[in-house]
C-alpha cells in the first residue's frame, strides 16, 4: 500500500475513503420531522453500529441519514446507502443486497461483515415502515 | 507526514550515518575484525572504539558488552543463555523466571518456549499504571526462581519499573537480573557501577543507530554466565558467534556517544513536547492517560492515550497524515488489541482507540500543534458521526 496525497495512508478503496472523508448524508433529522422511519444495527463480533434514517412522502423516500460508530468501511457503507435511498421507491430499496454494497464500494472479504451491516439496517428500516403502515 | 513513532524507530542520525559510510566502502576499512592483517587490525580497532562508546552510555566496561542483531536477540540470549548455563532444562531441575505481563513480546515469547521445556514462568500483573513494583517482584520469588526479566522502561505506555531499588534485593537473594532497556537508553541515565543489573539489552535502532545492530551487557563482577545461543568461531566471548558487522556496530557506537552527549537537552526536548501535546489533548472530553503521569516515572519521549467512544480503525485512518502507533487490532499482525493496555485494565475497545505518540529530536513544538488540532477535530468528528451515546 503506498501513501496517498489524501491522507489515505492505509489504502482504502478509493470509494470507501470518498465517503468516509467526507461522509455524505450524516446526521440525524430534527426531531418531529415527518415521514421519518430510523433504524439501527450492529454487528456484535466488530462492535459496529449504524442508524439509519429515511424520509418518506408516502412510498417514496426523499431524504436519508446515518450515523455509524465502526471502521471506515461501515461509516461508508451508511453514508452509500442514505445517498442511494433518496429518491428511489420502497420496492427498490428491498432489493438491495449486502453483494451490492460490497461491489458497489470494493468491500474486501475480510470486511464483508460491513456490507451486511447496511442490509441489516436498510432491513430494520423497511421493517419499521411496514409496522407504520399497517 | 508527521513522524510521532520515535519510539518504533527512529532514522539514522547523520553524523552516525557519516561514521558508518567508511565501513561500506572498498578502501581498506572492509577488513574483518577477527582476522590478523592490517586491514583487520583496522576494523577490530573500530568496534572496540564502538564497544566502548556503548559502555560509556550505561557505566558499563567495554569487556561487559556483547555485540548482538538487536534487542531482540539480546533478550533471548540473555534469557535462554542464563537458564542453559545452569544446566537447564538437561539436568531436569525445576527452574522459575518471574517477568511481567507487559514486556515486550520477545521476551514473552521467549519464556513462553523455555516453559514447553519445563520452566516455570510467573507473569506478573503490573498495577494501573503498568509499574512492576520490587515488593510485587520479590513477593513472587521461590526457592527455584533463577532469573528475573523486567523491562525499565515500557515501550507502550512509558512506564518506568525501578530498577535501581529492586537490583539490589535481587542481588541479595542470589537471583539474576535481565534488563530490557530498549527503551530506556538515552531516555534515562543509566549507571550500570552503581545499579546490580546482571544483563541489560540495548538496540540502536531506537536511539538513532542502524537497524540490525543490538547488545547486551554480561556483568563480569560478580560474573553473569550465559550459554551461547549461536555457535561458531568463538566470537564476542564464545557468547555469540558470528563475524561483526562492523559498520554497523561502529552506527551503534557513535549513535550511543551522542544520546550520552546530547542527554539532558534531548530529554528536555521530549519532555516539553510530551507535556505539550498533553496540555492540548486533554481538552479532550473522556481521554485517559495510560501508563504514569508524574515526570520521573514516566519515559519523556511517549504519551499513550486512549481515546472512548471513536472506534480505532476510523481513528487510525483519519490521523493518515500523522505516523503513531495505534492499539488498534488492525495495526498488528495479531489482530487482537494491545496486551499492554488490557493488562492495565482497558477493555478491548477502549484499547483499540488508543495512539502512542513518540517524540524525536527532529519534532517541533509546530508539529505538535498541527498534531492537536488535528487529533481533537478527528476525534469530534467521529463522535459526531457514531449513534452512541457520548462519552466524556
Amino acid at each position: 500500500m503506498t501513501e496517498t496525497d489524501d491522507g489515505n495512508a492505509f489504502g482504502y478503496a478509493p470509494e470507501i475513503w470518498r465517503l468516509f472523508r467526507n461522509a455524505p448524508n450524516a446526521g440525524a433529522f430534527p426531531d418531529g420531522t415527518p415521514g421519518v422511519v430510523s433504524a439501527e444495527a450492529g454487528t456484535p463480533a466488530a462492535r459496529s453500529v449504524l442508524r439509519l434514517a429515511l424520509r418518506f412522502d408516502g412510498a417514496r423516500v426523499i431524504d436519508g441519514r446515518f450515523q455509524a460508530y465502526g471502521c471506515p468501511a461501515s461509516i461508508a457503507v451508511g453514508a452509500w446507502i442514505a445517498g442511494w435511498a433518496s429518491g428511489r421507491h420502497v420496492d427498490d430499496l428491498r432489493l438491495l443486497k449486502a453483494a451490492h454494497l460490497r461491489e458497489a464500494l470494493e468491500i474486501p472479504e475480510d470486511r464483508a461483515h460491513c456490507a451486511l451491516l447496511g442490509e441489516d439496517a436498510l432491513r430494520a428500516v423497511l421493517s419499521r415502515y411496514q409496522e407504520h403502515q399497517a | 507526514m508527521i513522524y510521532l513513532d520515535y519510539a518504533a524507530t527512529t532514522p539514522i542520525d547523520e553524523a552516525v550515518f557519516d561514521a558508518m559510510l567508511p565501513y561500506l566502502k572498498p578502501d581498506g576499512l572492509h577488513g574483518n575484525p577477527a582476522s590478523t592483517h592490517g586491514p583487520g587490525f583496522k576494523a577490530r580497532a573500530a568496534v572496540e572504539t564502538a564497544r566502548q562508546q556503548v559502555a560509556a552510555l550505561i557505566g558499563a566496561e567495554a569487556s561487559e558488552i556483547i555485540w548482538t542483531s538487536g534487542a531482540t536477540e539480546s533478550n533471548n540470549l540473555a534469557i535462554k543463555g542464563a537458564l542453559e548455563f545452569r544446566g537447564f532444562p538437561k539436568n531436569g531441575k525445576p527452574v522459575h523466571i518471574v517477568t511481567s505481563k507487559t514486556e515486550h513480546k520477545c521476551v514473552l515469547d521467549t519464556c513462553r518456549q523455555l516453559e514447553t521445556l519445563g520452566a516455570r514462568v510467573s507473569y506478573l500483573k503490573p498495577d494501573g499504571q503498568g509499574r512492576m513494583t520490587p515488593e510485587a517482584v520479590l513477593a513472587a520469588i521461590t526457592p527455584d526462581t533463577v532469573l528475573v526479566s523486567l523491562m525499565w522502561v515500557n515501550n507502550e505506555i512509558g512506564t518506568v519499573n525501578d530498577i535501581e531499588q529492586l537490583a539490589p534485593r535481587l542481588r541479595e537473594r542470589g537471583v539474576m537480573l535481565h534488563v530490557d532497556a530498549a527503551q530506556a537508553a538515552g531516555k534515562l541515565a543509566i549507571d550500570l557501577k552503581t545499579v546490580a543489573v546482571d544483563l541489560l539489552s540495548l538496540s540502536a535502532h531506537k536511539l538513532y543507530g542502524p537497524k540490525g545492530v543490538g547488545a547486551l551487557y554480561v556483568r563480569r563482577k560478580p560474573r553473569a554466565r550465559l550459554s551461547p545461543q549461536m555457535h561458531g568461531g568463538g566470537h564476542e566471548q564464545g557468547m555469540r558467534s558470528g563475524t561483526l558487522a562492523t559498520h554497523q556496530v561502529v552506527g551503534m557506537g557513535a549513535a550511543c556517544a551522542l544520546a550520552a552527549a546530547r542527554f539532558d537537552a534531548d530529554v528536555a526536548h521530549w519532555r516539553g513536547l510530551r507535556d505539550a501535546l498533553w496540555a492540548r489533548l486533554q481538552t479532550i472530553p473522556g481521554v485517559l492517560r495510560n501508563g504514569p503521569t508524574d515526570g520521573d516515572r514516566a519515559a519523556p519521549h511517549l504519551l499513550n492515550l486512549s481515546f472512548p467512544g471513536v472506534e480505532g480503525e476510523s481513528l487510525r485512518a483519519s490521523l493518515g497524515g500523522i505516523a503513531v502507533s495505534s492499539g488498534s487490532a488492525c495495526s498488528s499482525a495479531t489482530a487482537e488489541p494491545s496486551y499492554v493496555l488490557r493488562a492495565l485494565g482497558r477493555d478491548d475497545e477502549t484499547a483499540n482507540a488508543s495512539l502512542r505518540f513518540s517524540f524525536g529530536r527532529r519534532t517541533t513544538a509546530a508539529e505538535i500543534e498541527q498534531v492537536a488540532d488535528t487529533v481533537i477535530a478527528q476525534v469530534a468528528w467521529l463522535r459526531e458521526l457514531s449513534p452512541l451515546p457520548r462519552n466524556g
